[in-house]
C-alpha cells in the first residue's frame, strides 16, 4: 500500500514537471509556426532593418527597426537607473543597515514589487510625464526617458530582493578573513562580498532586465507609442511588446498583420534568449575562478 | 625578554555575560604562547580581542587595556592594528579568488606593494615561507578553493606572512587537519617564531606541549595558571590545571 502511494505521488510530480515543459514547447512551437509563416511572404532582413511600420496602409510595410530601437532604448535606460540603485540598496540592506531598519526596508521593497504595472503606468503618466516635459522643455513628456524611469522603478525590487539574498549568503568567514588581514570595511565589501555574490547579483539583474523587456502596460501608457526610429532618449518610442498588445485586437486572424505580430513575438523571444545566454556565459566564467 | 603584548585587567562580555574575567598576562617577543582550556573558557574571545575582531560584534563589551609595544590597541586604527596583529582561523578560509590574488589581496589594499615584479617576488617569498611554493608554483592563477584543506591552511599562513605582521594569532589552526598537515603547520610555526610573536589557542593539549614556550591555562573565563611549558606540564601549581592536562576533566 505504501509503495503504491509512493508510486502515485511520484507520477503526479512527474506529470506536473512534464506539463511545464510541454507548455513551454507548445507556446514556442505555436509562436514559431505563426511567425515563420510570415517570413515566407516577407524577408527577415527587411523585417528587422526597415524603418517603417505601416501594417495597415495600402502597401503595407513591416519594418520593426523602430520597435526594436524603442525596446532597447527603454530597457537600457531602465537598466542604467535600476542596476546601480538596486545593487547599492541590496548592499545597504544586507550589510550596513541596522537590524530594525533592514527588516522594514526589505518588506517595503517586496511590497513595491507587488504594485501592478497598470498602477505604475498610471502614476507615471500623471507625475513623471509632466515633470519630464517641464524640466527638459519638451513638446511631450511621453518619451523613452519617462518610460526608462518608471521601468527602472519596476525592476528595482526584483534586483534588490534577489541580490540581497545573494549578498547575505556570502559566508561570514570570507568577510572575517579579509578584515583580519587589515582590509577596511568598504574594501571587504567591494572586493570580497560583492565578488562572491556576483553570480547571484548577475542573475538578479537578468531577471530585472527580463521584467523590463517583457513589460507592456506601463510602457504603453508612458512612452508615447510613436513607431519611428528615435533620435534621442527624449523622443517618444514604441516598444515591441506594446505593439503586440495594442494591435492584436485590430487584426484579422491569419492575415499578414496578424502573422507579423507573431513574428515580433519571435524576435522578442530571440532577444531574451540572447540576454539569458550571455548571462549564463558570465556565470560560467565566474564559477571557474 | 621584551614584552610584546601586555594585557592589563581585561574583561570581556557578550550580552552582559562575562566571558573573560580581569585577565592580566603578558606575551614575550618571539615566543609561542599557547592557550589551552575547555570549551567556554574564553580562549577564543581572548584571541579575537587582541586584534579587535570581537569589536565587530554588536553585543560585545570590554573593559581593561591591551598594549602592543606599549601602545594601547584600543586607541589604534583597527585596520592598521590587524595588519600588525594578524589572525589565522580554525577553518581555512581562502578568499574566493586565485591563489596569487589571495596572497596579494591584503598587501595591495594596504599599499605595501604596487608594482607587478614586486608582487611576484612577494608571492613567491610568502609561499616559500609557508612551505607551499613547490605544491602550487605551477597553478598560481587557479582558484584557491580547489586546494586541499592542509594546503588552504598553509595558503592562509602565506597570506598573513605577505603583510609582514608583528604578532600572529593562531585560533585552533589544526582542528580540521590530518596529522601530516598538522605536523607541517606546527613546523612552520617553530620556523616563524624567529621573526614573529605567536599566540596559539588550541584544544589539543599535546600540540601545546610540542610547540609552545609558555602555556596558559584558562577555565571559565579566568586565567588559572601560566608558566613555562615544561614546568606547567610536568609540575603544575594548580590542581585544576593538572586535572585538565592529564585528562581528568574537560
Amino acid at each position: 500500500m505504501r509503495k503504491f502511494l509512493d508510486y502515485i505521488i511520484e507520477t503526479v510530480i512527474f506529470i506536473c514537471g512534464m506539463l511545464s515543459i510541454i507548455f513551454v514547447v507548445l507556446i514556442f512551437s505555436f509562436l514559431l509556426k505563426e511567425g515563420l509563416s510570415f517570413f515566407k511572404d516577407f524577408s527577415f532582413i527587411k523585417f528587422i532593418t526597415n524603418q517603417f511600420w505601416y501594417p495597415n496602409s495600402k502597401v503595407p510595410s513591416f519594418g520593426i527597426l523602430p520597435l526594436i530601437c524603442g525596446s532597447v532604448l527603454v530597457t537600457l535606460g531602465a537598466c542604467l537607473i535600476a542596476v546601480p540603485i538596486g545593487v547599492m540598496s541590496a548592499l545597504f540592506i544586507s550589510e550596513i543597515a541596522p537590524k530594525g531598519v533592514r527588516d522594514i526596508l526589505k518588506s517595503l521593497v517586496e511590497l513595491m514589487a507587488a504594485i501592478p504595472s497598470v498602477v505604475i503606468g498610471f502614476v507615471g503618466m500623471v507625475t513623471i510625464v509632466p515633470l519630464v516635459k517641464n524640466i527638459f522643455n519638451l513638446p511631450t513628456g511621453l518619451s523613452a526617458f519617462s518610460g526608462s524611469i518608471m521601468l527602472g522603478f519596476m525592476a528595482v525590487p526584483t534586483i534588490v530582493t534577489i541580490s540581497e539574498d545573494a549578498i547575505r549568503s556570502v559566508p561570514w568567514q570570507y568577510k572575517e578573513g579579509a578584515l583580519a588581514l587589515g582590509a577596511t570595511n568598504w574594501q571587504t565589501l567591494r572586493r570580497i562580498v560583492l565578488k562572491a555574490a556576483m553570480p547571484g547579483i548577475i542573475a538578479a539583474i537578468m531577471l530585472g532586465i527580463g521584467r523590463v523587456i517583457g513589460e507592456t502596460m506601463a510602457v504603453m501608457m508612458i512612452t508615447g507609442n510613436a513607431a519611428h526610429v528615435p533620435h534621442s532618449i527624449f523622443d517618444p518610442v514604441r516598444t515591441m511588446t506594446s505593439t503586440i498588445a495594442t494591435e492584436m485586437g485590430e487584426t484579422v486572424r491569419g492575415g499578414m498583420h496578424y502573422k507579423s505580430l507573431f513574428a515580433i513575438g519571435l524576435v522578442l523571444f530571440l532577444i531574451t534568449f540572447i540576454v539569458n545566454f550571455i548571462a549564463d556565459l558570465f556565470l560560467g566564467k565566474n564559477k571557474n575562478l | 625578554m621584551v614584552d610584546k603584548i601586555q594585557i592589563k585587567n581585561l574583561s570581556c562580555y557578550y550580552n552582559k555575560k562575562c566571558v573573560l574575567d580581569s585577565l592580566t598576562i603578558n606575551v614575550v617577543k618571539n615566543e609561542i604562547l599557547s592557550v589551552i582550556g575547555p570549551a567556554n573558557s574564553g580562549k577564543t574571545t581572548f584571541l579575537r580581542t587582541l586584534n579587535r575582531m570581537s569589536d565587530l560584534e554588536v553585543s560585545f563589551k570590554r573593559t581593561g587595556d591591551v598594549f602592543l609595544n606599549e601602545e594601547n590597541i584600543f586607541y589604534m586604527n583597527m585596520e592598521f592594528l590587524r595588519k600588525r596583529v594578524s589572525m589565522l582561523f580554525a577553518m581555512p578560509i581562502p578568499l574566493p579568488m586565485s591563489i596569487y590574488n589571495n596572497i596579494i589581496y591584503a598587501p595591495k589594499r594596504l599599499g605595501l606593494v604596487n608594482k607587478k615584479p614586486d608582487m611576484d617576488i612577494l608571492v613567491e617569498q610568502s609561499l616559500k615561507d609557508a612551505s607551499l611554493w613547490n605544491d602550487v608554483k605551477d597553478r598560481l592563477h587557479t582558484s584557491a578553493m580547489k586546494m586541499s584543506g592542509g594546503q588552504q591552511q598553509r595558503l592562509c599562513i602565506a597570506r598573513i606572512l605577505a603583510i609582514n605582521p608583528e604578532v600572529i594569532l593562531f585560533d585552533e589552526p589544526c582542528s580540521g587537519l590530518d596529522p601530516i598537515s598538522t605536523a607541517k603547520v606546527e613546523e612552520s610555526m617553530l620556523e616563524l617564531k624567529r621573526k614573529y610573536t605567536i599566540l596559539l589557542v588550541t584544544n589539543n593539549v599535546k600540540q601545546a606541549s610540542r610547540v609552545s614556550d609558555r602555556t596558559a591555562f584558562f577555565l571559565m573565563g579566568k586565567l588559572i595558571e601560566v608558566d613555562k611549558t615544561e614546568k606547567l606540564f610536568i609540575s603544575p601549581k594548580e590542581k585544576q590545571t593538572e586535572d585538565y592536562i592529564t585528562g581528568r576533566f574537560g
